[in-house]
């Protein structure tokens, strides 16, 4: 729900905080327009509705704004409760406004009010009434609330009843997986989530090329689990497919030639709450690696699906597991959604033995107060220190021996909301980490006091050109940055789409310099964006075709007013309406090569195979292939929803195929488009694998 | 370093479309959607196209537009505090009261609206009836070269450019 707000905990900052922002909070005042009765039963239909991308403690998350505290206040407290209704009813769920009744919009409004410390009286709210917010809420969230038990929401979905090994079976001729493939897998499979340790999602077959990918054709198709946000990156190994489904909680072992289901572990738990994205899992031995949405790592035997250990990586209720890679036996994985102001709930980086599931350390990416770094969060206490997600899968050199990760950007993503004006380090920040001690070798920030939610947490591509070893990577400001990978130094950049974010960058650092209005910032003002929060570029991930020395870039482009109660979107000047861009650059200059625009936007990461040819799904239901070369359109089918994932490509019995799933719902790469793009209707189930490959010789 | 930010600038398409670009005398506009949410989405819809031409002081601007959802009622030329950043001090144009038509206008600018012609910083704004804030926008930015949706165009390609000293 677009409202700007602050968590409870922002809004109790340092009182200098508040002063040096201008926050004011509410005197206590009399009974709302609303009953207990209403916003009881509105706690359930937000957690069922809202609570997905606003949180159910109403912080907000990314460019979900808070739903509780004092920016709240700022933004809603001089306008009338109807005002409020009237927004949420419409635009709400994004992009899927009016699609709740009436009955149940009040109640969550009327939870809205409660969480923010109104007293619920006798009348009914109906929508209509025009009481100032500010008269009846306090933006102090009542002890206890967000914690009471909840009555269970009416369910929209059947419950899955079947939880454990569902199918039994064994996948034949499994080989352990071991460091040695992972530092060089052969092409065959599709061992980790960007194909190889460099993110490069190439491969070297060439089966399928710009001669005959045309005569492509469906090979089989499996259909997953309904909703829950669906971003999968299959796994293959050996000739077996490993797909999960994130709202059960669901492992599957699939042959990767048939589509026979092989195994099936329904882990669990099954969530309403469909707040993340489960973009990959990981191989190592005979270990399938799975992060459930409980934020619980399980590791499976990937010839039976059997469950060998599992383990709590957090307790804090809405933390998840962001990007999960393994090196030398260790699975690394990054900690998201880990924003929670009211405790110190921080981001991390961390290991855990392969054999054990024993975490083995973990790496802030929140520098706290006395630590190196930590003067740039000003006088912000160690509990309102948030963000720096690690949502995205690093890269790894093995003869650097370094993991390079991207982190979010701080939380609240505007600085007048989170109380300081500081780099707040580690915040959107290249990290390189030795994988075997976590040790911080050295980091760059790319972004610093990033303040439009415009994360650069995305993936860390790895290049090499003669002595010069590059870590690339594109952020959602569209800025292309080429850093020297042995030591964090600032290389180069080139900007890929429009931006109007910053206004200059140092020529020796790389540091940008922000708009002014943006500098000067002040709460319950919208700011001009571009790109808006669904990025430049976003988690659908750069290609590096490495015979051509490219760099194969997903971008979007779209601009956003961000703040002031709302987003607002809004074309990208320049793009005559076409939101997705494809751009080529070599990588070695960063000399622009070719680019295409089309009006949808691309929901999918690129791979690039030695064939000459590119994937890349969209938004309205298109798979292409392309020339790497010359970005031509080869070959394009519509599949049954948004393509949205990451494709992968290998080869079982000599022969090639290519993989790419469609999926549902998502962050502001879906939910931007979904609000622009009225002529695109897209059915709102059909989440599946899809696998391809040439016609059969007879 | 400055071999990196010539190619900086040849990257960012600036040699062509800043500084001297920026003086080109011919500048276009494609019009689309004021900022939306779901909220007022449906009042929000339709396309146009603009140029404008700076002689001297003088500039002339002429377009059409299509597909409102309700009449124009007025259409405006804003300066911007940078590209994509809506402002406030508007000229006046004329436009068809209809759902498509066309808008024009001849207009003495002052050199401190002469200079955000130059520099993209002008819009073209229409309001509508059921958008009386504003139903279509577009920025007027040099004369480019636009390849159709789907067809590539091999590099330098158009981007428009903060026109910043420092780049």
């Amino acid at each position: 729900m677009p409202i700007h707000g602050l968590k409870l905990g922002a809004a109790l900052a340092t009182a200098a905080a508040v002063t040096m922002f201008g926050l004011t909070s509410a005197a206590p005042q009399s009974a709302g327009p609303f009953t207990a009765v209403q916003a009881s039963a509105g706690h359930s239909a937000f957690l069922e509705n809202c609570a997905s991308c606003h949180n159910r403690t109403l912080q907000g998350s990314g460019e979900a704004p808070a739903l509780a505290g004092s920016a709240f206040m700022s933004s809603w407290g001089k306008r009338g409760a109807n005002e409020l209704y009237g927004v949420i009813k419409a635009s709400m769920p994004l992009g899927n406004g009016n699609s709740l009744s009436s009955e149940t919009y009040q109640e969550i409004v009327s939870f809205i009010f409660q969480a923010n410390g109104a007293t619920p009286g006798t009348r009914p709210f109906t929508g209509a009434a025009t009481d100032k917010i500010a008269g009846f809420v306090t933006g102090k969230t009542p002890a206890g609330l967000l914690d009471a038990p909840v009555a269970a929401a009416p369910r929209r979905r059947a419950p899955v009843a079947l939880t454990g090994l569902t199918v039994a079976g064994v996948v034949k001729n499994y080989t352990p997986v071991t460091d040695e493939m992972l530092t060089h897998p052969s092409e065959n499979d599709w061992l980790m989530h960007r194909g190889n340790y460099q993110a490069w999602s190439f491969s070297r077959l060439n089966q399928i090329n710009t001669s005959n990918v045309g005569s492509l054709q469906l090979r089989w198709v499996w259909a997953m689990d309904e909703a829950g946000r669906q971003q999968l990156n299959p796994l293959v190994h050996d000739g077996a497919m490993f797909v999960s489904n994130n709202r059960t909680n669901t492992v599957q072992a699939l042959d990767a030639r048939t589509g026979e289901l092989i195994w099936e572990n329904r882990i669990g738990p099954v969530l309403d709450n469909l707040e993340n994205a489960n973009r990959t899992m990981a191989l190592y031995g005979n270990l399938l690696f799975y992060a459930a949405t409980s934020t619980t790592l399980h590791a499976l035997d990937a010839r039976t699906g059997k469950e060998v250990w599992r383990t709590v990586v957090s307790t804090y209720k809405d933390d998840k597991i962001g990007g999960m890679t393994v090196i030398h036996g260790k699975l690394i994985i990054g900690l998201t959604r880990c924003d929670d102001r009211s405790v110190q709930d921080h981001c991390w980086i961390g290991a855990y033995d392969t054999a054990t599931g024993k975490q083995l350390w973990r790496t802030l990416t929140i520098a706290d107060k006395g630590t190196p770094g930590g003067d740039t969060w000003g006088n912000l206490t160690n509990d309102q220190r948030a963000g720096a997600d690690a949502w995205i899968t690093g890269s790894y050199d093995p003869e650097l021996n370094l993991t390079y990760w991207g982190t979010g950007q701080a939380k609240p993503s505007r600085r007048d909301e989170r109380g300081t004006d500081g780099d707040a380090l580690f915040s959107n920040s290249t990290l390189a980490l030795n994988p075997d001690t976590g040790k911080m070798q050295w980091y760059y920030q790319n972004a610093p006091g990033e303040t439009l939610d415009l994360d650069e947490v995305y993936e860390r591509v790895l290049v090499d050109h003669g002595n010069q070893k590059s870590v690339l990577e594109v952020g959602k400001t569209g800025v292309l940055w080429k850093l020297d990978r042995t030591n964090g130094k600032f290389l180069d950049l080139a900007q890929t789409v429009f931006q109007n974010v910053w206004v200059k960058f140092d020529k020796k650092t790389g540091r940008p310099t922000y708009r002014d209005d943006i500098l000067k910032q002040k709460p319950g003002t919208a700011l001009a964006s571009c790109p808006s929060p669904q990025g430049g570029h976003d988690w659908p991930a750069t290609s590096y075709d490495q015979p051509d020395d490219l760099l194969l870039i997903p971008l979007s482009q779209t601009c956003a007013m961000f703040g002031a109660g709302s987003q607002q979107f809004y074309e990208m000047p320049g793009s005559n309406g076409n939101l997705g861009r494809i751009s080529a650059y070599e990588a070695r200059t960063l000399k622009p090569v070719w680019t295409f625009q089309q009006r949808s936007p691309f929901l999918t990461s690129i791979i690039s195979t030695a064939g000459g040819v590119g994937f890349v799904g969209d938004f309205d239901r298109v798979f292409t292939a392309f020339d790497v070369k010359t970005g031509k359109t080869l070959w394009n089918t519509r599949l049954g929803t948004g393509v949205q994932g990451f494709p992968v490509t290998f080869s079982v019995g000599g022969e090639q195929f290519i993989a790419v799933t469609t999926g549902t719902q998502g962050g502001s790469p879906v939910q931007k488009p979904a609000t622009m793009l009225q002529e695109v209707h897209r059915s709102q189930t059909g989440q599946a694998v899809y696998v391809f490959a040439l016609p059969k010789r007879h | 370093m400055v071999s990196i930010l010539l190619r900086h600038l040849a990257v960012a398409g600036i040699l062509l479309y800043s500084g001297a670009a920026f003086a080109a005398d011919t500048y276009q506009a494609n019009l689309g959607p004021m900022p939306l949410d779901a909220s007022n989405r449906i009042n929000m819809l339709g396309r146009g196209d603009a140029t404008a031409t700076l002689d001297s002081k003088t500039l002339t601007v002429s377009g059409t537009f299509a597909g409102l959802p309700s009449p124009a009622t007025a259409a405006h030329l804003i300066v911007g505090a940078a590209i994509g950043v809506p402002g406030t001090e508007a000229l006046e144009l004329t436009v068809a009261q209809a759902a498509s038509g066309s808008f024009s206008g001849k207009l003495t600018l002052n050199a401190k609206q002469a200079a955000a012609f130059r520099t993209g910083r002008l819009y073209v704004q229409i309001d509508s009836q059921k958008a009386p804030t504003g139903n279509l926008w577009g920025w007027l930015l040099p004369q480019h070269v636009d390849a159709p949706p789907g067809v590539p165009q091999q590099g330098p390609w158009f981007l428009p450019q903060l026109d910043t000293p420092s780049r």
